[in-house]
């Protein structure tokens, strides 16, 4: 499944639902692939790496507003506009994770936490640079090579980043370093033990995966031209985490099963429940880590291994 | 005997069609969309605009509906997040909504013109007070009745004309509207020629504006403008205001006229001058909340009023249209003029002149002061 | 000058409310080792309970504030015993009861918006907002109020840990949870104890600091943080600290309002920084522990 012609026939049917989409639908379509994009990512940091970070969205918003401020009031070309923004998210990345890896555990979250609030404060205080309060709207893509990117194209675009990601972070989890980082994770002595560059892995793990959600952050930016800071809020970066907790820390098809649950909840039980979704994603939250601390995909792996037993 | 079944089930057939057919053209309603703020940080002033606007669609449909038609609101939540208040647009759009209606925040309500210019839909504010609503997107089909912010600096400037304000501060919060508010009052001071000798922001989330107003009692300015929107954030400053043993009068923005203040900021309001689009006294806002209060139990204020007139100035340019096509309602809106609403001062009037896309009457709104908790009577009309 | 003294007793007022949602942290961090973020929704659901009780129902505001804070400490009891005992029993990993109490975090918040709307709601002073001049420091009723409560409460809480026997087996609990086990202390009344007194002391933050900023289904989130950051800077060590923390936060907090040359909406970053700063540099806080200091 994980041949590149297994990705393939994937990339073409996300592509082509795309195509049958009308404009409601469309934008739904598009914010549940970019939350998909960023579990997965968000999966490897917390689930495979161990850290707990609440930055992960953050560096969401980071990217979205680098390629805006690049682009438009830099006056960056795209493609280059592109390649700055990724060096910023990492350079950032690099800013927080370096001297965190002295922090254990609940201090690293807390220090990401004051990140993502840090964030929060600039870009409210970031006057015309930012947009303050009222974010930056009123901008499109630039056009690409004289074409214009819109519509199910766009979504195309987003396909593809959602693709790359999970495919990134396949071959990197499969890889020594994915055993380092789950080593780490495990019981950093022991890694370092084994001669495991402890520090370096946390940083790189960081590092990789902030970046990840930046660039998903600057195709983000083009899906709602629009960005303002009560979207890059802390209410995201728990939701974000509940995600990956519910569908199943440490396993990609929990992050896409949390994604897509938790993302496309509220438009079902709307009808039932009114806008207080946030109530249940709360309890759920509780009951899957009393309960089932695998979370969904640890629900699906008994089940198919009780039909296994059953000739 | 199988042809007399064959004639009798055809007969029941036509008979049924005739029956059917004029329900099925009954049944298509005119959809009106709209966006409001049910649990985010708008909701305490785009609910109760929602409520007037539910209110007037019923009223409404009691009369005989729009163009023999029965009028359905779809109102559609986007928790005062500008991203989901596009989506929510969309959503309208494809839904067949002929007029949508946004009333919860100024980004918001931005966000969805994004949406409105694509689809040119006819989209309509009658809440919202930023300025810049219809100046920073070119969108044809976006029109503002809500009292701008420049309407209403120039209205508390023309009541306080006599008193000479030379030196002021303001202070606001660190919203988006309390930033906007605050940009446009400062500007109608400094073009009438008045000193700003502080200017303070309460952020949001704080725990008391004591530092805050400390540098206002040390500038000691003639006047204290409040261009704040966030309710805990206002009642702080008048809290501090006291605490602090302030005297300079306090003129606030339209967002002092909302009565949660006088249970969250009780004892702290007496004296405090606002600037409103209400007058009770109107005899066509008298017989609103008479009709209102009978219909729902609940007393209506100011809020519920600029819901109802967005209704009913949709209503009225979809009558005078003769249909719900975007581009004959558009044209038709954009061609109100001497509309009498609920909202505004005594004889004053809705209406889009030379283009404009701003309608609430630039003397339509009212001075009023509070005596105690409640809100007094009206001072001073209009902004000459 | 005057300036200068108000906002000491203000600062200091802001100060001790930091301190008790520090303090309340630290009582359940010391004993387990797990972080409890919901406490800020612990002080949320004290500041309605004052509403209901006080503002709504009238009652006098000595019973008022007695019935709210035994609510929150039946609320925290129940909390740990179904959503942290069964995880620590079971031998979960430490993350998970910091998880389960997230979780509790938005369950709280949503159920607080749910029974009491998203509007902000009035709660009423101990002494109203009248005035009080004590030579040239001047403070409102409510901020020496909550300087007294918040003095007694935490030298209550220091003779508890220094001079009791219960308060003893929390530190030896502390220090190694299973020696303390071979020793006899019973783990479980320790962990519930903490939790109910952390909640009660969150009730009272919440109780006291409401009639200035309204009761709101949002106010959780942000104590939380200013009380975290408090708990950082003053070392999680020692009960002294959370207050120390707290007071060291709102003075750099509203004198740099009043007095830098800096925009007002950065100043919200001062806590921020801070945290940051101390987190970077001295993860363990200004005062340490008990046992390093001898």
């Amino acid at each position: 499944m994980k041949s590149l012609l297994g990705m393939t026939a994937v990339a073409v049917v996300l592509s082509a639902v795309a195509f049958m989409l009308g404009s409601y639908q469309t934008d739904i379509y598009r914010k549940l692939l970019l939350w998909t994009t960023l579990a997965l990512s968000y999966n490897f940091l917390f689930g495979i790496a161990g850290q707990v970070a609440f930055s992960h969205f953050t560096f969401y918003g980071i990217g979205a507003y680098a390629i805006l401020i690049l682009l438009f009031q830099v006056g960056l070309p795209l493609p280059l506009a592109i390649l700055a923004g990724i060096a910023l998210c990492v350079v950032l990345a690099l800013v927080v994770a370096i001297p965190a890896t002295r922090l254990e555990g609940f201090y690293l979250a807390l220090a990401t936490l004051a990140f993502a609030q840090l964030f929060i404060v600039v870009l409210n205080e970031g006057g015309t640079v930012t947009g303050a309060g009222g974010g930056l709207a009123n901008y499109r893509l630039p056009d690409v090579f004289g074409v214009r990117v819109t519509g199910p194209w766009y979504t195309v675009v987003i396909v593809v980043l959602l693709l790359s990601t999970f495919a990134t972070l396949w071959r990197l989890d499969r890889s020594w370093f994915g055993r380092a980082c789950r080593a780490v994770r495990d019981n950093p002595e022991a890694a370092q033990a084994m001669g495991v560059n402890v520090a370096r892995t946390k940083i790189i793990a960081y590092t990789i995966t902030s970046a990840m959600a930046g660039v998903a952050g600057m195709v983000y930016a083009f899906v709602d031209n629009t960005v303002n800071p009560p979207i890059f809020g802390l209410q995201n970066s728990f939701l974000l985490l509940f995600m990956v907790i519910v569908g199943g820390s440490g396993r990609h098809a929990g992050a896409i099963i949390g994604a897509a649950l938790l993302y496309l909840m509220p438009f079902l039980l709307s009808p039932l429940i009114g806008h207080h979704h946030a109530l249940v994603f709360g309890v759920v939250m509780v009951a899957v880590v009393l309960f089932q601390p695998k979370g969904l995909i640890g629900v699906w792996d008994a089940l198919v291994a009780r039909r296994k037993l059953v000739p | 005997m199988k042809q007399v079944l064959l004639n009798r089930i055809r007969t029941a057939l036509a008979a049924a069609l005739v029956v059917v057919a004029p329900m099925a053209f009954a049944q298509t309603t005119i959809k009106i969309g709209l966006i409001t703020d049910k649990v985010g940080p708008a909701k305490g002033f785009a609910e109760p605009v929602a409520q007037g606007a539910i209110y007037a669609v019923k009223e409404l449909n009691a009369r005989g509906g729009l163009l023999g038609r029965q009028v359905e609101l779809l109102v559609e939540d986007d928790q005062g997040r500008p991203d989901v208040s596009a989506t929510a647009a969309r959503k309208l759009v494809d839904a067949g909504a002929a007029f949508i209606l946004s009333v919860s925040l100024t980004p918001a309500t931005q966000q969805a013109q994004s949406v409105t210019l694509e689809s040119k839909t006819p989209h309509m504010t009658p809440s919202n007070s930023g300025d810049t609503l219809t100046t920073q997107i070119v969108n044809p089909n976006f029109w503002q009745t809500g009292p701008l912010a420049s309407t209403q600096i120039a209205t508390l400037l023309s009541y306080a004309r006599n008193k000479n304000f030379k030196r002021v501060a303001l202070i606001t919060d660190n919203s988006d509207l309390g930033q906007l508010t605050n940009r446009f009052f400062k500007a109608g001071l400094e073009k009438s020629g008045i000193q700003i000798v502080s200017e303070e922001v309460v952020p949001g989330g704080s725990t008391t504006a004591d530092p805050q107003m400390q540098k206002v009692r040390a500038a000691n300015p003639d006047a204290l403008f409040m261009t704040g929107v966030l309710t805990p954030e206002n009642a702080l400053i008048l809290r501090s205001y006291r605490q602090l043993g302030l005297k300079t009068p306090v003129l606030g923005n339209y967002n002092l006229s909302i009565p949660v203040y006088s249970s969250i900021a009780k004892g702290l309001l007496d004296g405090v001058t606002f600037v409103d689009g209400f007058d009770p006294a109107k005899p066509e806002a008298m017989r609103f909340i008479e009709a209102y209060k009978k219909d729902t139990g609940n007393e209506p204020y100011n809020l519920h009023g600029y819901g109802y007139d967005g209704v009913m100035l949709v209503v009225d340019a979809i009558k005078r249209a003769g249909s719900t096509d975007k581009d004959k309602v558009r044209d038709a809106m954009q061609a109100t003029k001497a509309f009498s609403g609920v909202m505004g001062g005594v004889g004053s009037v809705y209406g889009f002149a030379d283009g404009k896309r701003t309608g609430f009457d630039g003397n339509g709104m009212v001075v009023r002061v509070y005596e105690g908790d409640k809100q007094g009577k009206v001072v001073h009309v209009g902004a000459k | 000058m005057n300036d200068f003294l108000e906002l000491v007793v203000g600062a200091t007022a802001t100060g001790c409310i930091y301190g008790l949602v520090a303090l309340s942290y630290l009582l359940i961090t010391r004993p387990t080792g797990v972080i409890n973020f919901a406490v800020g929704e612990w002080s949320t659901l004290a500041a309605f309970g004052g509403f209901l009780l006080l503002s709504r129902l009238e009652w006098p505001y000595p019973l008022g504030m007695l019935l709210v804070v035994t609510m929150l400490l039946l609320i925290g009891w129940l909390t740990e015993r179904f959503t942290v005992r069964p995880l620590v029993e079971r031998g979960a990993p430490p993350l998970a009861p910091i998880l389960a109490l997230l979780g509790m975090l938005v369950v709280f918040r949503e159920f607080a918006s749910l029974v009491f709307g998203a509007d902000p709601q009035p709660v009423p002073p101990a002494f109203g907002f009248g005035r009080l001049e004590l030579g040239p420091v001047a403070g409102s009723y409510q901020s020496f109020f909550i300087i007294a409560v918040a003095a007694a409460v935490f030298a209550a809480a220091w003779m508890f840990f220094e001079r009791t026997l219960a308060g003893k087996s929390f530190e030896a609990v502390a220090i190694d949870r299973r020696a303390a086990a071979l020793m006899g202390i019973n783990l479980r009344r320790v962990t519930s104890l903490a939790f109910a007194a952390s909640a009660g002391v969150a009730a009272l933050a919440g109780l006291l600091v409401a009639p200035n900023v309204s009761a709101h289904y949002l106010m959780g989130l942000p104590l939380a943080i200013q009380g975290f950051t408090a708990l950082v800077i003053g070392g999680v060590g020692r009960v002294e600290g959370a207050l120390l923390g707290g007071l060291i936060l709102a003075f750099a907090e509203q004198f740099t309002v009043r007095y830098a040359p800096v925009p007002p909406g950065l100043a919200m970053g001062v806590p921020l920084v801070l945290l940051i700063v101390f987190l970077l540099v001295r993860p363990t806080g200004l005062l340490l522990p008990r046992e390093a200091r001898t």
